[in-house]
């Protein structure tokens, strides 16, 4: 029997208003996929992953995960199914940490709450000793570097054991001198095998970690394929010209 | 002309005042108790979506803000009782008038507030599958109340100052002490200056606690 995709995104549509961002979008993942999306901005490459997320309403189309119906349109409203939702994790730009809590209480705040998971604090604590981050547990997160703060919100993600994870633009808030530790992190996590999908400006960072990567332009994936041939040899003009493009601009 | 300052009599009689200040601290106290639980409410019905909830809520507020305090007082002092038929001790109605008061301007503080907790949060607490009552609890309250808490100080010392209007209804507060105090001695230039003084001092240093915490918030924000 043949194993369902991890994800499957089928014939998205998504608009603000008058503003068409995704006309028709279909992409699918499977479990031992790393993929980074790149594209113009403003084309949506974070509105992808925030409805993979179940963050954002969709106008059309519909998200399967492991094979079941995760997103869909019914009755003119975005239906989501939470339980689907609880499977995927998201780090986001702006770290999103909890303020008012300690480090070890921003990680253990919700499997505590909405899964009671047990010896919660051991397996925080066992997440921040990986992440080099075991000295910082009790301290608040306006006391950490950007970079920890990041690394902080990727072992929040990790609690919870999602079966994917989305990261979007997770070092672009960050000065260049911190971009490799949350890097190094994501480096390891691809090792051990986490499906992810992400979304960066750093073309040598996506180049090193991808399994895939997808040029998404004017609301549909233009070309999809590993790094070496949508980087180095996009096969599409358009992606083509992307590409150029942005290495030009690297040199 | 000279006019020598005689401050004898005031000091003579600054239990009066004690007392004085007793009852207008109990009007500020009962005022806030009010005021933060009511105002509360008042922010969630703000919030709602039915009308039902927010227009009575909107019209409370509005009411409040935009008439003087003073007015307020006396319209509950003499009207109440004889628009509701509702006959209590004055001292209830100065408490109902200055809390109903101080939960008009708590409400929009704690509105705000609430409405200041960055949508990131909210992103986060999805993702995190935190929602209901979760969220509320430990993410949006804690974050809103600390917003809050500067307005929250700054909105109960004024009403602490707000209170001298009672004296208009015959509660015995300080500055009703003040004013008796002031016809019985003919001294009403020395003891309106410690009536004033007396009200400065209690304000001053919430007013300056409230300063150093709203740095540090700044601080942590940051």
């Amino acid at each position: 029997m043949v194993q369902d995709k991890l994800l499957k995104i089928h014939n998205l549509h998504k608009s603000y208003g008058d503003l068409d961002i995704f006309k028709g979008l279909s992409l699918a993942m499977d479990r031992g996929d790393r993929l980074v999306i790149i594209g113009p901005s403003g084309g949506g490459k974070s509105t992808l992953l925030r409805i993979v997320m179940g963050l954002e309403d969709i106008t059309g189309g519909d998200v399967y995960l492991d094979g079941k119906p995760y997103i869909l349109r019914d009755g003119g409203k975005t239906k989501i199914d939470h339980k689907l939702q609880a499977r995927v994790g998201m780090v986001f730009q702006h770290y999103t940490l909890f303020p008012h809590l300690d480090i070890l209480r921003n990680l253990t705040l919700a499997p505590v709450k909405t899964r009671g998971i047990p010896r919660a604090e051991a397996k925080a604590m066992a997440l921040l000793e990986r992440f080099g981050l075991a000295a910082k547990a009790r301290a608040y997160p306006s006391q950490l570097s950007g970079g920890q703060k990041q690394r902080v919100a990727i072992a929040r993600a990790l609690m919870l054991d999602p079966d994917l994870l989305l990261f979007d633009e997770v070092t672009s808030a960050l000065d260049p001198e911190l971009v490799a530790e949350v890097e190094a992190v994501m480096m390891e996590l691809a090792d051990h095998g986490m499906p992810m999908m992400i979304v960066t400006h750093d073309m040598h960072f996506a180049r090193n970690i991808a399994s895939r990567v997808v040029f998404a332009a004017g609301g549909v994936v233009v070309e999809d394929g590993p790094p070496e041939q949508v980087l180095d040899n996009p096969q599409v003009a358009r992606t083509r010209e992307f590409v150029e493009r942005v290495f030009a601009r690297k040199k | 002309m000279g006019y020598e300052l005689q401050f004898f009599y005031v000091w003579q009689n600054l239990d009066k005042l004690g007392q004085g200040l007793l009852v207008s601290l109990e009007l500020t106290g009962l005022a806030n108790l009010i005021g933060l639980t009511a105002g509360f409410a008042i922010a969630l019905m703000l919030r709602a979506r039915m009308p039902v909830l927010r227009l009575p809520a909107t019209a409370l507020v509005e009411l409040f803000r935009c008439t003087p305090v003073l007015i307020q007082v006396v319209w509950f002092f003499y009207c109440v009782p004889i628009l509701f038929n509702l006959f209590v001790d004055p001292m209830v109605m100065g408490v109902l008038a200055l809390g109903l008061n101080l939960a008009a301007f708590n409400a929009e503080g704690y509105r705000a507030a609430i409405q200041s907790v960055p949508r990131e949060q909210y992103d986060a607490c999805a993702a995190l599958g935190l929602g209901g009552w979760s969220r509320v609890r430990h993410v949006v309250l804690p974050h809103a109340l600390r917003a809050a808490l500067p307005v929250l100080m700054t909105n109960g010392i004024t009403i602490f100052q707000q209170s001298a209007l009672v004296a208009l209804v015959a509660i015995p507060d300080l500055m009703y002490e003040g004013k008796m105090l002031a016809t019985e001695t003919y001294r009403p230039i020395e003891t309106y200056t410690v009536v004033a003084a007396i009200y400065f001092a209690i304000s001053a240093p919430i007013s300056l606690i409230v300063q150093r915490i709203e740095a540090r918030f700044d601080r942590v924000q940051a």
